[in-house]
């Protein structure tokens, strides 16, 4: 096991420098750089600049340089002094601009990932231990209605119908008043209050793609021959099922935990940006199309970190859950 | 004589009115919010932080009265051309509320030499930053100084390599720009929204981050987790309007607010609070702001600030949410949100500017696009009408890229040139320029197919692809084979120098700022698509790509040199209107149609807005119509 471990750390380390070549090279492929994009957005305002100002800035930022000389300063500057580098267009390290806006990702989307799982397993087990029920049918059909409706499209219908229904707008995590506040009961009350939209929208489809899952597998599982010793042995019947066929229905779930947190990411960018969430993902979008390429960098360089640890913990949480799978032991 | 004596009379019993009606009223008050701190001693009393003449300000309505907060919004954390708008409007001069006079402000007057080379500014006496210290000539001359260095990224008048700029200092309170060539804009650029550049720095605050100034300034930057110095000073004294000026609280500021939640990289929300040593007052001595407070959200979502605005959670705003598309939900939302809605005249002349490449590196299109018959032709193929009542829901009139009728340039036959739909003369000016037609298209006359690729950005204006397709349709009737080429704009941008693209479209700017942005009128800069290889030869940028420009405008670039250099604001229009004159006449890029007023949102308790408002970026909407002067009165 802990050479299993390790071995999977060293390909770690390897497929994140893979990771960070990529990201580099993806996002210096689009024409131009970041300031003729900032040009063309001052002059889509009707401003101007001076084209000296853009040599200077150019030289000050250390455009025009090759490829390999900017990915060595941007690299040896994360290993060792943990720089990401400065954001054009915020003007600012971009260490300064992450964090914050991560934190706030990985609250937002660790809660969706746990009402998705709290929703989601026992409608699961439910549809598939009840199958052709009344109530499997109007699971099948809300799970599929979560999975057809574009997740930024029920955002939308949210803040427009509280808007109509109940006269307030909703969006963001906070109220005003406890924007910038610290922490504390009355706070955390308002970030509830605020906070169960976006975890709703986020949810929703990831319930609906669970369900099926979950009560695809199951199905399988429970017309196998121990499930049925088992009851013959007088097992109660919610312990024949929850004890053997869904840890074994869960295996497929568990192993794709590690691409959860990514997904997630990706997929609320919109909703964020709908919804004006100060998560990683608008920060992300708007790095890309401005071309802020150290910012993106650095995002990207993260969501890869992210996903890699995530395939990890879910390799070992597969080990620990299923007693049959064994590494490397011939 | 005798008629000059008697309005000097008049002027000086005038004088005398004044003086009598300011004296026993001129005890200035100051905000409530202000008394506690004044009394503690925190601050001097009001008298003191007001300078020995303040600007008068004349409020639009009437005296308002002190207190309150104004919401607005920000979209996403980088939009600081808002707070630019709406705090930052502040230079040595700015225009009056018609955009026709520029008028003192922190300067209280000026002085320009004959020939146009030296500027003297007079400041205000004891004029203080929001944290009491004097603002002085020596904070320009600092200004001026940071920015002219090299390797720092600045880009103002002060870096024109073509007419370097010095201060001479003479006293506290006096100075002087001293230009190495004669300069007709600089009162312009000053009075514009740039003007805030030049007295942006407090020199006792910003010199620690200038090795100059400070030994260990590039040791402190390396320090702070900065690069370079320069990179360490941007981020603490952020020259201009950039958003990371609003991120540092400490960066003393001469606006009617100052920072108190920052504008950092993870806000949600920025709030600016009263400068109380701003040194405007009303006609009755109060000093100015009015309102205590600015709190803008920092939203990425379009879609939140405008519920917001529906719901009246905001008292002012336009920019982003007064859409043509949102008009009508705007429109019937005013009692539910107890808002109004208020007229902008936008400063642009045309809702789309067609510009065929002129200086394209085929010899057979650079000869037709140069051709005037054949923008002629294209031109009447337009039925503009038609696309206003599509796209604008009836909103505007056919246009030209010309002066807006409400600029002093306008000139009607301009305007109105070609914008008739008439096939024929289309056909006819298509035949003078050699066309020839094959079955229902235009071929080139040795027969060669002629297809048209038109450039645009769909993700910029919505309105431009509706727009497009429309006149696709149009021109494809007429017998032009044209294709539409949906592009990123920073592909736009970097196809210009190769000069291989036959037609790029843009908005009609420069209809109001006719003088500072002539890009439509002769090829003027880098934003003259219509002939980029011209504009090359005139300003000196890429000198690889430039190519001598055609007689007429060559005769504009001459003309508008002089403009530059001329201190006489009568002769600088005059030789305007010449460069106009000869735009008419080769008409160089096709218009649409003038767009319609805009529109903004303003709380019906909101007071002394003016309306409506001439919305432009050199002039930057509010900025000019002193929002300090609004107040929320009381119900």
């Amino acid at each position: 096991m802990l050479r299993f471990i390790i071995n999977r750390l060293i390909a770690m380390v390897l497929t994140l420098w893979a990771v960070s070549v990529v990201a580099f090279a993806i996002i210096q492929l689009p024409p131009g750089d970041y300031l003729t994009t900032y040009v063309a957005t001052l002059n889509s305002n009707g401003d101007r600049v001076d084209p000296s100002t853009i040599e200077a800035l150019r030289q000050q930022y250390g455009f025009g340089e090759p490829f390999l000389v900017q990915y060595w300063k941007w690299i040896s500057g994360i290993v060792g002094r943990g720089d990401f580098g400065q954001s054009f267009e915020w003007k600012a390290p971009v260490t300064t601009l992450i964090w914050g806006r991560l934190g706030n990702s990985i609250l937002i989307e660790g809660l969706a990932v746990f009402a998705m799982w709290t929703i989601a397993l026992p409608i699961g087990i439910y549809a598939a231990v009840r199958k052709y029920s009344l109530g499997d049918y109007l699971a099948t059909i809300g799970g599929f209605i979560g999975l057809a409706v574009p997740n930024f499209l029920m955002a939308l219908v949210l803040m427009y119908l509280s808007f109509v229904w109940f006269g307030t707008t909703i969006g963001g995590l906070f109220s005003p008043e406890f924007e910038n506040a610290h922490w504390s009961l009355p706070r955390i009350w308002d970030f509830l209050s605020r906070a169960w939209a976006p975890v709703l929208v986020l949810a929703t489809a990831g319930t609906a793609e669970l369900i099926r899952i979950l009560r695809a597998n199951l199905l399988d599982e429970l017309k196998k021959p121990y499930v049925t010793t088992a009851r013959a042995k007088g097992l109660p019947e919610w312990k024949v099922i929850l004890k053997y066929p869904v840890r074994v229905a869960l295996n497929p779930l568990v192993s794709t935990i590690g691409w959860l947190l990514p997904t997630l990411v990706s997929s609320s960018v919109i909703v964020s940006v709908v919804l004006n969430l100060p998560t990683a993902g608008p920060l992300l979008l708007r790095s890309l199309t401005s071309q802020d390429m150290y910012l993106a960098g650095a995002l990207i360089m993260l969501l890869g970190v992210l996903t890699v640890i995530g395939t990890l913990v879910s390799d070992l949480l597969l080990a620990w859950i299923d007693p049959r799978i064994r590494y490397g032991s011939k | 004589m005798r008629m000059n004596h008697l309005s000097g009379l008049a002027g000086a019993v005038a004088l005398t009115a004044i003086v009598a009606a300011a004296g026993p009223s001129w005890a200035q008050q100051q905000a409530p919010m202000l008394d506690a701190l004044v009394e503690s001693g925190e601050l001097p009393p009001v008298e003191e932080r007001l300078p020995a003449n303040p600007l008068v300000v004349e409020p639009v309505e009437s005296i308002g009265t002190y207190g309150g907060t104004w919401r607005s919004a920000l979209r996403g954390g980088l939009d600081n051309a808002w707070i630019a708008r709406t705090v930052a409007y502040d230079g040595l001069v700015r225009y009056n509320r018609e955009w026709d006079e520029i008028i003192p402000n922190l300067a209280e007057s000026w002085e320009v030499s004959e020939d146009s080379r030296t500027y003297t500014f007079k400041l205000r006496e004891g004029l203080k930053w929001n944290n009491g210290t004097p603002f002085t000539s020596a904070d320009i001359a600092f200004a001026v100084e940071l920015m002219s260095e090299p390797s720092y990224g600045a880009g103002t008048f002060i870096k024109n390599p073509n007419n370097p700029v010095t201060v001479e200092v003479i006293d506290e309170t006096t100075f002087s720009f001293v230009f190495e060539n004669p300069n007709g804009l600089i009162m312009d650029d000053l009075a514009s929204v740039n003007g805030f550049t030049v007295v942006s720095l407090n020199k006792e605050y910003c010199s620690q981050f200038y090795p100059k100034y400070n030994p260990d300034a590039e040791a402190n930057a390396q320090a702070a987790g900065f690069q370079t110095w320069e990179l360490h000073m941007q981020d603490r004294c952020s020259w201009a309007t950039e958003t990371i000026r609003w991120a540092n609280p400490d960066l003393p500021m001469m606006n009617p607010w100052m920072i108190e939640e920052p504008l950092t990289g993870d806000a949600t929300r920025t709030t600016f609070v009263r400068n109380p040593y701003y040194w405007k007052v009303d006609t009755e001595g109060n000093q100015l702001p009015y309102i205590d407070r600015l709190s803008m959200r920092v939203s990425d979502s379009l879609e939140e600030i405008t519920l917001m605005a529906l719901n009246g959670e905001i008292d002012f705003q336009d920019r982003h949410i007064a859409t043509v598309a949102n008009q009508p939900l705007f429109f019937d939302g005013q009692e539910a949100g107890d808002y109004r809605l208020g007229a902008n005249v936008p400063s642009t002349s045309n809702t789309l500017v067609l510009q065929f490449n002129m200086n394209h590196v085929d010899e057979k299109r650079r000869e037709l696009f140069q051709n005037k018959d054949f923008r002629i032709g294209v031109s009447h193929l337009l039925d503009r009408q038609e696309i206003i009542d599509v796209v604008f829901t009836g909103q505007g009139e056919p246009f030209q890229v010309a002066p807006r009728p409400e600029s002093p340039f306008y000139d009607e036959e301009f305007a109105k040139q070609y914008t008739e739909f008439d096939p024929d003369a289309a056909a006819a000016a298509f035949e003078a320029a050699g066309l020839v037609k094959s079955g229902d298209v235009y071929t080139f006359a040795d027969g060669t197919p002629l297809q048209i690729t038109i450039d645009l950005i769909a993700s910029f204006r919505s309105e431009w692809v509706d727009m497009m397709e429309l006149m696709q349709l149009q021109l494809e009737a007429g017998g032009l084979d044209i294709e539409l080429n949906n592009i990123d704009r920073t592909l736009y941008y970097d196809k210009r120098p190769l000069g291989d693209y036959d037609a790029q479209i843009w908005q009609g700017d420069g209809g109001l700022d006719v003088v500072q942005e002539p890009r439509y009128y002769f090829p003027a800069n880098g934003e003259s698509v219509w002939a980029f290889r011209w504009q090359a030869w005139y300003n000196g940028a890429n000198p690889e790509i430039a190519e001598e420009p055609a007689e007429w405008a060559r005769n504009q670039m001459d003309l508008y040199t002089q403009l530059r250099a001329e201190g006489d604001p009568e002769v600088r229009s005059d030789l305007m209107k010449q460069i106009l004159e000869i735009s008419k006449e080769n008409f160089p890029v096709i218009g649409v149609s003038l767009p319609g007023n805009g529109y903004y949102i303003a709380k019906n308790n909101m007071r002394n807005i003016a309306e409506p408002m001439l919305h432009a970026y050199l002039f930057p909407t509010p900025g000019p119509y002193d929002p300090f002067q609004w107040y929320f009165a009381a119900e």
